[in-house]
């Protein structure tokens, strides 16, 4: 049990990289057994992280510490640690980045048509950095998972990304972008070595960073925090975004928003608020103001789009900015220590910020499967040419009508609680911002209702407005078919998982809580 | 014994839950079975609720302290969060009316959705053959998920439990209007059901909105939702309408007139009050049963429901100087005279009774915002009877109009001939319907004579006649004189649906061929009926000259117990023959009035509305429902869709650009060092160095003679020099 | 009387010069060989001195001598056979003529 528990971090993160060496060296003709390998592979860094939660929540809730740590020396000439560790912000994670990963192999599986050996060694390759970004605890470890999870994605979308869709050009958007902003990180952390020496972030975090340097300490706070806010994406550094999502193929896409733009946010909590508490507080309304213009600018755009998974990517950045409108209201509620009630809205934020996270990632996720669904089939995503399929395809339209409903916050649909606690939080700390915030709660209805499923699935169906239909599997079709089995087996988890934490999301937030109270508590709330 | 049922409050909202999710994921290719499993699963609800109901009536102890159940649910925090189920006087009222209701619905819906008219039987041989709707199961299980939200709204003990069910509510009235998603009209203007049912939950949705904030701030400051915990605790209350909040706009508000005034704009949107009255007309695009559900049973009745429960909130803001009582009071007035004259000139039979429940709703509202809540609860209770069996009474003439002309279509004239449209909701098209379809007709007078508060044998009187009589009795003139004028107009335009319908000759065809309606469509009809009449002698004033002995008014008595317990103190507003006989005299006139024009003289086949003629551009006015639509569209619609599009310009044309500019210049950057930079002073550098190694090379090379002898002659010089060197180095 | 370290020094820089002088100056690869010996001995005749009138109980410097005479007798050896095996490729052994170092 200790040997398990001491390597299981470990074990998550490499043995996608076994999997990605093995596969290949297996013969690229061999497509089957890769696929199948692949998929099955995955399964177990799925087992461990369930494992992961069940042991945490049995054995480490409430033990105000980093779990499953483990620190060994990498580079002992300036002190880089191999350090890795997880607690209740970073188990859910886990889960859903192997879930989603499961999905995604799964998914590409059966549409994924050509150079199939890269495209699973890419994406096994893929969840090694996310998950290292999770359970790093030491800055460069932290650093060098970050810049893991670019090439691969960048490989997804240039390669299998749709022609149409200019994915080169997106590809490299994306990995400029991205690269342009963790530049910043990586001086940033140069300059926590400088002021702290050492990279670990538990001990830099105890120690303080620029403490008598606050000139110093802003500009480190600014530099970690472009480069999160340009992975999360938030507003004003979000249109790499929509290009890259819509020109990812699907499963690039899911995991794309549901697990990479997570650890921009995963960053700003883990990094930013436990280094650079002050400058946080100081600065947290601008974060706050951030995602709320990102709510609201991100839903007014979204309505605007005609392309189906645009608009999702474009909810996206609606989405996130709840997070960071959550984020924020943590932030300045540092400033308000002793108020009464801050504690406690403070608590709301984080745990709000958190949720949505995780729900962020399961229903968007969903979407651009579901997205993946109706392109597979018709080949186009132009929302103007489609109508009436609520009558043809039923289960298509259930599932969508869940996902589309838990995306705009239904009561009993998981996407609700995420809204709840973060308005609640926000509420109680930064509520004029919360006030406009609001705002976007109705633009998502609008767009959601009034695009998507309207567009989509209401109206007469005219089979002749259309006629370009093919199966999933490429062969000819009158007219739609329903989603195929292995589509329901692929769509199906998320829509229970939002519909039972919809319902009662206790099960995950008592990690989100758990985290919150520790970091809270830590920042001495 | 008591307590133990008490126990199964959780289960109510279950059954039909279950029977949701039985039907989308097992029953959904047996439309029979999924129909029974829905009316099973109702029944089951129905009888748990008045099981709970009835032993609250019997043992009104229990208003002294109320029944709660409730268990941990949510972290939240340092705090756990509870969910749970709560029955005190105002829920066993609300249960005893829902689930009867609910049931009643459920059966005439057995029977009322029939292969619709806008479909063509070819494209859906298999329905057609069964003579049901193709998606028959899909309208159970949504029906079904309305059920649970309405349930669940009514046993919730708390307030965010309560907006959960609230909301699913929202979502299911969006499928329900919409259910017919694929209907469109000739007249482009007409607004679909797809369009319908967006504009019902983006309406409600802004309310809702509202209400969430007010639901926030009241968790901020109370740190707890239950109802009871927060409403028994009168220092709360009285901090919360003490303590204050600086608005722009609004100035110093308290903070209790705040949340009371957000969550009222909750209500006013579910409830489809003015301003945001404007979706429930159009809610008529739904199948009629899911008229009589949101209309008379669930939904916009959650809207009272909720102030009836905020109302210890809203009291002690009214005791703290807000003013948010009268707002209360004045929007539902105003919108029971405001609703009332549209519905005088409607032609859609359902559209009439859109107007007056909206109508109907400013009653209750109005009855809110004096203080009257125990007079709201029972207008609504007794509401919810009447006007369901109102809408299905509607429902089952359009039924048999649609047959009826389907039936003059197949033996007349319809053979190869251009179909016009035939709209069989036109109360212009009907007439003598009473006669074809005497179970209908006879309850449908029922029903309108209640609402029109027919003096002493209907129970709409009663419960009406109880809030104009505290109106009048608190001395709220300007809302009595209101109500007195929307009741005189409720009168008119209830028997202006009468007599159009049911009475003088049949105007078309297809109402001189329409049928009486299957028995599952007609035995609630006259279960309702029931109610309809006798339901008022819950509420009939002690006082009352005659007939006040026989009814004890335990209702209205049980509820004025357990708002002692809530720390509401409503004295039951004594009988005064002013009012009553104002009242009375209004409705009488109304019926008459309408005799007058529609009854004594029957119109003609396509002949106008009389009142047309008389009141000129004011009954365009009237029809056009003040233009309400239109006026959205321009500062609503509009601006939200001009917006979206100025912001995606925006996006790509102005933040996506900046970013592709600062690529672009990278490039230039690059393209501009490699010139220069590289090509002079890197490149210039590296070739300098490759020049001055050759030039040194050709040079160095001379001495390389290959003879050994030399490079040792070379040696011994350079020895002999460092020699002669030694003496200068130290 | 005895004879002073510096008699030997002078002698045996003679002998280096004169050794010195024959590689330098030589065409035939053989002298040039035999100058080499010269400074050879040259050197072995300063260690013997200096180990007689400097450290006469140290025994390294006729070690030395004794390392000095085996490598001179293996260069010699080995350079007469590089002699024979150039004279047999080029037919001669001036060193004037031998410089292939130099292409």
């Amino acid at each position: 049990m200790d040997l398990l528990r001491s390597s299981v971090l470990s074990l998550i993160v490499f043995l996608p990289v076994v999997g990605s060496i093995i596969v290949a060296l297996m013969p690229k003709e061999k497509e089957d057994l890769i696929k199948k390998f692949a998929i099955w592979w995955s399964l177990i860094p799925l087992l461990l992280t369930i494992w992961v939660a069940i042991d945490y929540a049995m054995n480490f809730m409430h033990g105000n510490q980093m779990a499953y740590q483990v620190k060994l020396a990498w580079i002992p000439s300036i002190g880089v640690n191999y350090h890795v560790g997880a607690d209740g912000l970073s188990v859910p994670l886990l889960f859903l980045t192997a879930l989603l990963t499961t999905l995604g192999l799964y998914y590409s599986a059966r549409v994924i048509r050509k150079r199939v050996k890269e495209f699973f060694l890419l994406f096994l390759l893929l969840s090694t950095g996310m998950f290292g970004v999770f359970v790093s605890l030491d800055l460069i470890l932290f650093y060098v998972f970050w810049e893991i999870g670019l090439v691969p994605m960048y490989f997804l979308i240039g390669i299998w990304g749709n022609p149409k869709d200019r994915p080169q050009y997106a590809a490299i958007k994306f990995f400029l972008y991205t690269l342009a902003g963790s530049i910043f990180m990586l001086l940033a952390m140069i300059g926590v070595y400088l002021s702290t020496g050492t990279f670990d972030i538990l001990q830099a975090a105890q120690t303080g960073v620029w403490t008598n340097a606050p000139m110093f300490a802003t500009l480190s706070f600014w530099a970690f925090f472009i480069a999160f806010a340009i992975k999360v994406p938030s507003f004003p550094f979000h249109t790499w975004l929509p290009d890259a999502h819509t020109a990812a193929p699907t499963a690039g896409s899911v995991i794309l928003a549901g697990v990479l733009l997570k650890l921009g946010a995963y960053g700003i909590l883990r990094v930013l608020l436990s280094l650079f508490p002050g400058q946080f507080a100081q600065f947290g309304w601008i974060v706050a103001a951030l995602g709320v213009i990102g709510i609201v600018y991100g839903a007014f755009v979204s309505l605007a789009q005609t392309d189906l998974k645009r608009l999702i990517a474009y909810s996206s950045v609606s989405h996130m900015g709840y997070i960071m409108l959550g984020i924020g209201a943590v932030a300045v509620a540092l400033n308000m220590k002793g108020t009464e009630g801050a504690a406690e809205s403070a608590a709301m934020a984080f745990n709000g910020a958190s949720l949505q996270m995780f729900m962020h990632g399961i229903i968007t996720g969903a979407l651009f499967f579901l997205v993946g669904v109706v392109y597979e089939r018709a080949h186009t995503r132009d929302l103007k040419v489609f109508g009436g399929l609520s009558a043809v395809v039923p289960v298509y339209y259930a599932t969508m009508m869940f996902a589309g409903f838990a995306s705009l916050g239904l009561p009993g649909l998981a996407g609700f609680w995420a809204e709840f606690f973060t308005f609640r939080g926000a509420f109680g700390i930064v509520p004029w911002l919360a006030v406009i915030g609001v705002i976007g709660i109705v633009i998502t209805a609008a767009y959601i209702l009034y695009r998507i499923i309207q567009s989509l699935f209401l109206g007469e169906y005219d089979p002749k407005r259309w006629t370009h239909w093919t199966t999933v599997f490429g062969e000819h079709a009158d007219g739609p078919t329903d989603m195929a089995l292995f589509e329901k087996v692929t769509l199906w988890p998320l829509v229970i998982l939002m519909i039972i934490l919809g319902l009662w999301p206790t099960p995950l937030l008592m990690y989100f809580n758990e985290a919150a109270t520790n970091i809270l508590s830590n920042l001495h709330f | 014994m008591s307590e133990s049922i008490f126990n199964l409050t959780w289960l109510i909202p279950l059954p039909t839950a279950l029977a949701f999710f039985a039907i989308i994921l097992f029953a959904n290719p047996k439309k029979r079975l999924s129909s029974k499993i829905a009316v099973g699963g109702v029944i089951i609800a129905w009888i748990l609720s008045w099981a709970v109901a009835i032993m609250f009536f019997v043992n009104p102890e229990f208003t002294e302290q109320p029944f709660d159940l409730a268990v941990p649910w949510i972290p939240m925090g340092n705090i756990v969060f509870h969910m749970g189920v709560a029955v005190d006087a105002v829920t066993a009222g609300m249960l005893f009316m829902v689930g009867f209701v609910l049931t009643m619905i459920f059966i005439y819906s057995t029977g009322y959705m029939s292969f619709p008219g806008h479909l063509d039987p070819e494209k859906y041989p298999d329905a057609a053959k069964e003579g049901l709707d193709p998606r028959y199961s899909r309208f159970f299980a949504y029906i079904s998920l309305f059920a649970t939200g309405m349930l669940g709204l009514v046993v919730a003990d708390n307030l965010l439990m309560l907006f959960i069910f609230w909301e699913i509510m929202g979502l299911c009235s969006y499928l329900l209007i919409g259910f017919w998603f694929d209907k469109s009209y000739p007249d482009p203007k007409q607004i679909t059901p797809k369009a319908a049912g967006l504009k019902a939950f983006l309406t409600t949705r802004v309310g809702d909105v509202l209400f969430m904030m007010g639901l926030i701030f009241l968790f901020i400051h109370a740190g707890d939702l239950n109802f009871q915990n927060i409403f028994a605790n009168q220092e709360f209350l009285h901090e919360l309408s003490t303590t204050t909040v600086n608005l722009p706009f609004f100035g110093a508000v308290t903070w209790a007139g705040l949340i009371s005034m957000l969550i009222f704009w909750g209500a006013i949107g579910k409830s489809a009050q003015f301003p945001l009255h404007v979706w429930l007309p159009d809610a008529m695009e739904g199948p009629t049963p899911v008229s009589a559900l949101i209309h008379a049973a669930t939904m916009v009745s959650a809207g009272v429901y909720l102030i009836v429960r905020m109302s210890p909130l809203f009291s002690a803001a009214a005791h703290g100087g807000s003013g948010v009582m009268m707002f209360v009071a004045f929007i539902g007035a105003f919108t029971a005279l405001f609703a009332a004259t549209i519905a005088v000139a409607q032609k859609d039979i359902k559209k009439v009774l859109a107007y007056s429940t909206i109508s109907q709703l400013g009653y209750m509202f109005a009855a809110l915002g004096i203080g009257a809540w125990v007079a709201a609860i029972i207008h609504l209770l007794i509401h919810a009877f009447f006007k369901s069996l109102l809408f299905m009474g509607s429902g089952s003439v359009i039924h048999g109009v649609h047959h009826g002309h389907e039936h003059a279509h197949a033996h007349g004239h319809g053979e190869g001939g251009h179909e016009e449209y035939f709209d069989p909701q036109d109360m212009f098209n009907m007439g003598g319907l009473l006669k074809r379809m005497p179970i209908t007709g006879w309850t449908f007078i029922i029903g309108g004579a209640s609402l029109s508060a027919f003096p002493l044998i209907t129970a709409g009187f009663w419960s009406k006649d109880e809030i104009l009589a505290h109106a009048w009795a608190d001395g709220h003139m300007a809302v009595y004189w209101t109500l007195a004028a929307g009741a005189f107009l409720t009168a008119f335009y209830t028997f202006r649906q009468i007599f159009l319908t049911f009475f003088g000759s049949p105007r078309t065809e297809a109402a001189e061929h329409a049928p009486e309606s299957v028995r599952s469509m007609t035995w609630p009809l006259v279960a309702l009926a029931f109610f309809a009449l006798f339901g008022g002698f819950v509420a009939v004033p002690v006082d009352f000259p005659v007939v006040g002995g026989l009814a004890s008014d335990f209702l209205a008595k049980l509820m004025e117990m357990q708002g002692e317990f809530y720390g509401l103190h409503v004295a039951p507003a004594r009988f005064d023959w002013t009012p009553a006989l104002i009242s009375m005299t209004l409705a009488l006139s109304g019926i008459v009035v309408a005799w007058l024009v529609y009854g004594w003289k029957p119109l003609k086949a396509k002949q106008s509305d009389p009142l047309r003629r008389w009141l000129g551009p004011v009954y365009t006015v009237l029809e056009n429902k003040y233009y309400f639509d239109e006026l959205y569209y321009f500062i609503a619609v509009r601006p939200t869709l001009w917006l979206a599009s100025f912001f995606y310009l925006f996006d790509r044309g102005v933040i996506d650009r900046i970013v592709n500019w600062v690529g672009a210049f990278n490039r230039w950057l690059a393209r501009t060092l490699r010139r220069w930079i590289d090509e002079y002073i890197i490149d210039g550098a590296v070739n300098g160095v490759g020049l001055v190694t050759t030039w040194t090379g050709a040079v160095v090379r001379l001495i390389q003679t290959g003879q050994a002898q030399n490079y040792l002659l070379i040696l011994l010089l350079s020895v002999v020099i460092l020699l002669l060197l030694i003496p200068f180095g130290s | 009387m005895t004879v002073p370290l510096s008699w030997y020094l002078i002698f045996a820089t003679a002998l280096f010069s004169l050794g010195f002088f024959g590689v330098l100056s030589r065409r035939n690869a053989v002298a040039v060989l035999m100058g080499v010996e010269l400074m050879l001995n040259a050197v072995n005749v300063n260690l013997v001195a200096f180990w007689r009138y400097l450290t006469p109980t140290d025994l390294s410097g006729q070690i030395f001598v004794v390392f000095v005479f085996t490598v001179a007798a293996a260069e010699a050896a080995v350079g007469l056979a590089l002699m024979i095996s150039i004279y047999r490729t080029r037919k001669t052994i001036n060193v004037e003529e031998i410089n292939a170092l130099k292409h």
